[in-house]
């Protein structure tokens, strides 16, 4: 599953622009299941099992990442760009990237540039900067190079390896939620108990909107969502400011910003992991969201629950997660979708 | 020379204030084919160019090998790195950074990134004692391998923009000392006007220091510092700037010697080398400092390659200035055989 995460994370998807990963996750699943697109791009797959149950299980997770999309282009050929979906300016400054001209498919090499810091005042030095008073360099000597090149609406994306950072962990973009859809995928290609729908969900970073078409389409009873969520366990943060631990296992909450879960599935997330020997945790504060947020008030209502990978630094281009608590959340999942029919 | 592939490998070798070790020595490697004789003296590479004599004013073309990083200075109990900065860092863009953490070995990391729930709202920079560095490895673990003291890099690698223009860490100041290298390329076949040393120095962005004994050892008539200064982006003051792919910028300070400054602009005018004026109203905060006030003294002027985002793991430079540089370099001190 590590050779598949790594493949998943190195192919670029900011939300909007899943072509390339929607085109890897199809060519990893071709042949286990059935599959259309949906009209604003998720996949929604559907794989046979051993038995048709009586309510139906929707899996899902998401394709998109966080990234940029180019919003001009000024006089001295560098770029202003707006950041799709939630990026701290404080880790947009000082990267590198790479900008995808959207018709040609052709990649350029560029740099998030801001002014010199010794060329700051002492109150700027000390602030975040705004996004808006950073740039994207390509290197164009002036306007009219750059526009030979780019357009606005073109994305950019984060450049990073993926690399094992210690013996445990993993150092790469994208973790969320590449993590999630390696979990799916790699689960498709077992023999399932029951039929279940899979669902690889566009544009959950600019607010949940993949996911409200595709739970629509999908119309299910239950949804288990599979996440990447913010690991605070770092240096100078303190009990419950931590929210969840890199090494703690799979992270099921009982309430975030966008859900309070469904109780039953709650408690038998914890029931399956302590019968199993699963290390799990929760959030120990009530932060973040996640495509459930929609799900769970889709139509009439679908019992929902998430289980997330922990990773520290999410939305940068230097996600950390530890390999074991992706294993274990396979696990759990795995074992999720097999009891949940027995509520 | 090539210059590009020189320059990326001199950018890939890592060289922190104090540290510059892999650097230098790949300095060394390459000036060596100038100067047969160089050798690291307490830390600076310091080469004799051709037949030194008696009749020929000195003169020396320093560039800075070190480069700005961190420093570890504490492993907690729940193995994070404590660091202090090397250098003048921007520590707005420390967040969630890949570093290289040179130990016994080399070992990645990610400096600490504070998640917004734990900002409440804040945009105040961490100050650097607050900040740490990950390794996804624990304290036991680390002390086989890291111990306070040990240098740290930002981990990015050398890219190609568009046209003649890259990016990559450390271009300040390797890439002076790839145009001092191209300069001495040229100048091979050719007779000097002066007995020419050349120091590439360490500790520059500690406050000139390696400048400061080079300068010493060496004792010239003459030196032109080779390094960096700011180019132009939209942000930055237009009038404080040079532009990137216009040529060297010749310095012009009250702490330059006037007289140099215009032998060089002549020199470039005259050999049809574009150039750029990089006028100053006091100290210059490069090696030119050190050289100027050595000793008795010498007649100093810095030659400066334009660079955005200075001291951050993305500068960008323009080839065409190194190459620039190392022409106008030549022109200067080379004289037809």
């Amino acid at each position: 599953m590590k050779e598949l995460l790594r493949e998943l994370c190195l192919t670029d998807g900011v939300s909007g622009g899943e072509k390339d990963i929607r085109e890897l996750i199809i060519e990893k699943v071709r042949g286990v299941c059935e599959y259309r697109t949906d009209p604003l791009g998720s996949l929604i797959c559907f794989k046979k099992g051993r038995k048709s149950p009586a309510k139906k299980l929707m899996v899902c997770a998401h394709m998109d990442e966080v990234g940029f999309i180019i919003t001009s282009v000024r006089s001295d050929g560098t770029l202003t760009f707006g950041t799709v979906g939630g990026i701290d300016p404080s880790v947009i400054i000082g990267r590198q990237v790479v900008v995808c001209n959207y018709v040609s498919g052709k990649r350029y090499n560029g740099v998030i540039g801001s002014t010199a810091v010794h060329n700051l005042s002492k109150e700027e030095r000390e602030k975040s900067p705004r996004t808006d008073s950073l740039y994207i360099d390509i290197g164009a000597a002036d306007k009219e190079e750059a526009e030979k090149y780019v357009s606005p609406g073109d994305n950019a994306f984060f450049t990073s390896g993926f690399s094992e950072l210690g013996e445990r962990r993993i150092l790469s973009k994208a973790l969320d939620d590449r993590c999630g859809c390696a979990m799916m995928i790699q689960l498709m290609h077992e023999e399932l108990e029951y039929d279940t729908y899979f669902v690889f969900n566009v544009q959950e970073e600019i607010g949940l909107r993949g996911s409200q078409a595709s739970a629509y389409s999908v119309d299910p009873d239950f949804a288990i969502v599979l996440e990447c969520t913010t690991a605070a366990d770092i240096d100078g943060a303190e009990g419950a400011k931590k929210v969840c631990s890199l090494g703690g296992g799979p992270v099921v909450s009982f309430m975030d910003r966008t859900t309070l879960y469904d109780k039953e599935l709650y408690c038998l997330a914890f029931d399956i992991a302590r019968e199993n020997s699963l290390p799990c945790q929760t959030k120990s504060m009530v932060a973040g969201g996640n495509d459930a947020g929609s799900i769970h008030v889709s139509r009439g209502g679908v019992r929902t629950l998430t289980v997330s990978v922990p990773c520290r630094y999410l939305h940068s281009a230097s996600g950390v997660i530890e390999y074991a608590d992706m294993e274990n959340s396979y696990k759990l999942v795995r074992l999720l979708t097999e009891r949940i029919h027995t509520l | 020379m090539n210059i590009k592939e020189t320059l990326f490998a001199l950018c890939s070798a890592d060289g922190a204030s104090g540290s510059e070790s892999p650097a230098a020595q790949l300095a060394l490697d390459l000036l060596r084919e100038y100067c047969p004789d160089a050798e690291i003296v307490s830390g600076n590479v310091i080469g004799r160019f051709g037949v030194h004599t008696e009749d020929k004013p000195s003169l020396v073309l320093d560039a800075h090998i070190d480069q700005v990083g961190m420093i570890v200075t504490h492993i907690t109990d729940e193995g994070f790195i404590k660091v202090s900065n090397l250098g003048g860092l921007d520590l707005r863009l420390l967040p969630a950074q890949p570093v290289t953490v040179h130990g016994k070995r080399d070992i990645k990391g990610v400096v600490c990134s504070v998640p917004p729930h734990l900002l409440s709202g804040s945009a105040e920079v961490l100050p650097i004692a607050d900040t740490a560095v990950d390794t996804g490895m624990s304290k036991s673990e680390l002390e086989e391998i890291i111990a306070p003291g040990d240098p740290i890099t930002f981990d990015v690698p050398c890219r190609e923009l568009l046209g003649s223009r890259v990016t990559a860490h450390a271009l300040d100041d390797r890439s002076g000392v790839a145009a001092i290298l191209y300069a001495l390329s040229l100048l091979r076949e050719m007779e000097t006007a002066f007995n020419v040393t050349v120091i590439f120095s360490t500790q520059e962005e500690l406050g000139e220091r390696g400048a400061k004994i080079g300068a010493f050892t060496v004792d010239p008539d003459y030196a032109i510092a080779v390094d960096v200064s700011f180019a132009y982006a939209i942000g930055e003051k237009e009038n404080k700037c040079g532009k990137l792919g216009k040529g060297p910028m010749i310095g012009i300070s009250p702490c330059l010697d006037r007289e140099l400054s215009q032998e060089l602009i002549a020199c470039a005018s005259a050999g049809d080398i574009p150039y750029q004026v990089e006028v100053m109203e006091g100290l210059t905060s490069t090696n030119a400092d050190r050289y100027s006030v050595n000793r008795e003294g010498a007649k100093v002027c810095t030659v400066s390659i334009p660079l955005r985002n200075m001291h951050t793991p993305v500068e960008v430079i323009d080839l065409a200035d190194v190459e620039l540089t190392g022409e106008l370099l030549a022109a200067f001190i080379g004289r037809e055989v």
